[in-house]
């Protein structure tokens, strides 16, 4: 009967083991990196606030100076591009953000709802040769034809950068 | 400013967008062109939505319909013709209680061309539309049109019921329209001509206006960014009342609201003041709504559930000429939303209803599934 004890004792030490390995281990090794928000080099704008972020994401704001037309790029449903744009800067979950935007169509107060793009290279190739584009990207996969803009005064892996 | 005026200054208005040097496309612009990347955007640029719901009610006092109805189905299109000019259109049909009688016999529902619009977007801080639109003097009447999924409620509020009376729910004519950032105010702006009221109230003036007086409407709000989700708007709404065979009448509206526009929770307060006097002198009248709602979507792991309430008041005057048939009420609406999926949501609740402190209450249970496609 001990030996059973022992035994059953070393299985679920053995499945704690593996379950701590098995979940923590990737979570631990993958520290997401920062969000990069890229424009199209002919966008006349270095830096934003979240704020005016927001309003560019929420299509309230459809315009750049210049009266330039912003073309609104986001990432996948379940990418970390996506999650973070959704957590960071709209503050709303992935349901709200679908229902945002078609209340905004339905209400008249826009006819192009955002794009959606697979891939961060996508997302790269569709906003550098986009005028006015717009597009959230892994920061270390941005491309040399795109301007990253600096989010209230700071870049992507500086202390503070809040797309995560 | 006289119509012929106003139709001036609009047209000037489109011309200089016109002439405008446009800097920008969603267009790739030649020599940027990637035969491996898709264009951003194809013009035109056609997307449609549709709205419908199905609806239960049962009262102790009939106030519409009882039983299983078929809400409007509602059709809404939206297209980008340009990166400047976009269309939008909404269509309904909704359910007759008439079908089938008469010569030729009713149809089976009634079709409305809601909404058509053509907007020119110079800017955020300039567009330029014309068409049919709901009067944008009220926060609900532009917040849900006949989508009743994207509202919480089931109804509502009786000031800006579809083929009500107290507020014009429709405007045919031409806004200019904007935002600009105020440091972080973010105010935007509506100003129109068009036409006001039809010979019937409740109806804008769609085959042209009954009277050489068009209506005047000027709409502004509040967006902070200090306080996300919150917006305080103004509307002040000017026309005059023709109707056969009765004095004209100068019509003067006053409205406010504020909302939060979060759901934890959802606050939505709008008050109007309709006035009226009529023309060459006389008494002026006043009647006041207002009403306030309240919602909470519920945390997890019961967020799907969202329950709220709403008190609304309506008070006319009892002088008031254009309003003498429309109903006084003082009422409370409560109720549970239920969002079955991201797009569909089943809500019912309790309306409890008065029309006049001599008269009994009205008592009602309704229930009803919305949803989009």
């Amino acid at each position: 009967m001990s030996h059973f004890f022992v035994r059953t004792r070393a299985r679920s030490a053995f499945l704690a083991l593996s379950f701590a390995l098995g979940v923590a281990t990737p979570l631990g090794a993958q520290s997401p990196a920062d969000v990069a928000v890229v424009v199209h080099s002919g966008v006349p704008i270095d830096n934003m606030t979240i704020a005016e972020l927001r309003h560019i994401v929420l299509g309230e704001r459809e315009y750049w100076p210049a009266s330039m037309r912003v073309t609104l790029l986001v990432g996948a449903e379940g990418s970390h591009e996506r999650a973070a744009m959704l957590k960071d800067i709209c503050q709303m979950t992935e349901d709200q953000f679908r229902q945002h935007w078609i209340a905004k169509m339905f209400r008249a107060d826009t006819a192009v709802r955002p794009r959606s793009i697979l891939t961060n290279d996508e997302a790269v190739n569709v906003a550098s040769q986009t005028p006015g584009a717009i597009a959230f990207v892994d920061a270390s996969k941005v491309g040399k034809n795109l301007k990253v803009l600096k989010i209230d005064g700071k870049t992507p892996g500086q202390k503070g950068y809040a797309l995560n | 400013m006289n119509l012929s005026r106003a139709f001036y200054i609009s047209t000037c208005l489109v011309a200089v967008f016109l002439i405008t040097p446009h800097t920008a496309s969603a267009q790739p612009a030649p020599g940027d062109h990637d035969d491996h990347v898709a264009p951003a955007l194809d013009y035109p640029s056609f997307h449609m939505t549709g709205f419908a719901d199905v609806n239960f009610a049962s009262q102790d006092v009939s106030e519409g319909a009882r039983g299983f109805t078929e809400g409007q189905f509602v059709l809404h299109m939206a297209s980008a013709l340009s990166p400047r000019v976009s269309v939008f259109g909404e269509l309904s049909f909704s359910p007759r209680a008439d079908a089938g009688t008469g010569t030729p016999a009713a149809t089976g529902y009634n079709a409305e061309v809601e909404r058509a619009i053509i907007r020119f977007g110079q800017s955020d801080y300039l567009k330029i539309s014309f068409g049919r639109y709901h009067t944008p003097i009220n926060w609900w009447n532009t917040a849900f049109h006949h989508g009743e999924w994207l509202q919480t409620t089931i109804s509502r509020p009786e000031m800006v019921q579809f083929g009500g009376r107290f507020i014009p729910v429709h405007f045919i004519g031409g806004l200019v329209e904007g935002s600009v950032p105020a440091g972080g105010l973010n105010i935007g702006y509506q100003v129109g001509i068009g036409n006001g009221r039809g010979n019937v109230i409740s109806r804008g003036g769609d085959a042209g206006d009954n009277n050489d007086r068009p209506a005047y409407l000027v709409n502004v709000l509040a967006r902070p960014d200090q306080a996300y989700g919150l917006q305080l708007g103004a509307s002040a709404y000017f026309d005059r009342v023709s109707l056969a065979g009765r004095p004209e009448y100068g019509e003067q509206i006053f409205t406010a609201n504020a909302v939060w526009g979060h759901e934890n929770p959802e606050l939505i307060a709008e008050i109007a003041d309709v006035r009226h006097e009529q023309v060459g002198g006389g008494t002026t009248t006043s009647n006041l709504a207002y009403y306030a709602q309240a919602a909470y979507r519920l945390p997890v792991p019961i967020q799907l559930w969202k329950p709220y309430y709403r008190f609304e008041r309506i008070n006319i005057a009892a002088t008031d000429p254009i309003f003498n048939t429309v109903p006084k009420l003082v009422g409370s609406t409560i109720g549970v939303r239920y969002d079955i999926t991201t797009f569909a949501a089943i809500k019912t609740e309790v309306r409890i209803r008065r029309r006049d402190p001599s008269l009994p209450r009205a008592n009602g249970w309704f229930f009803q599934v919305a949803f989009t496609f």
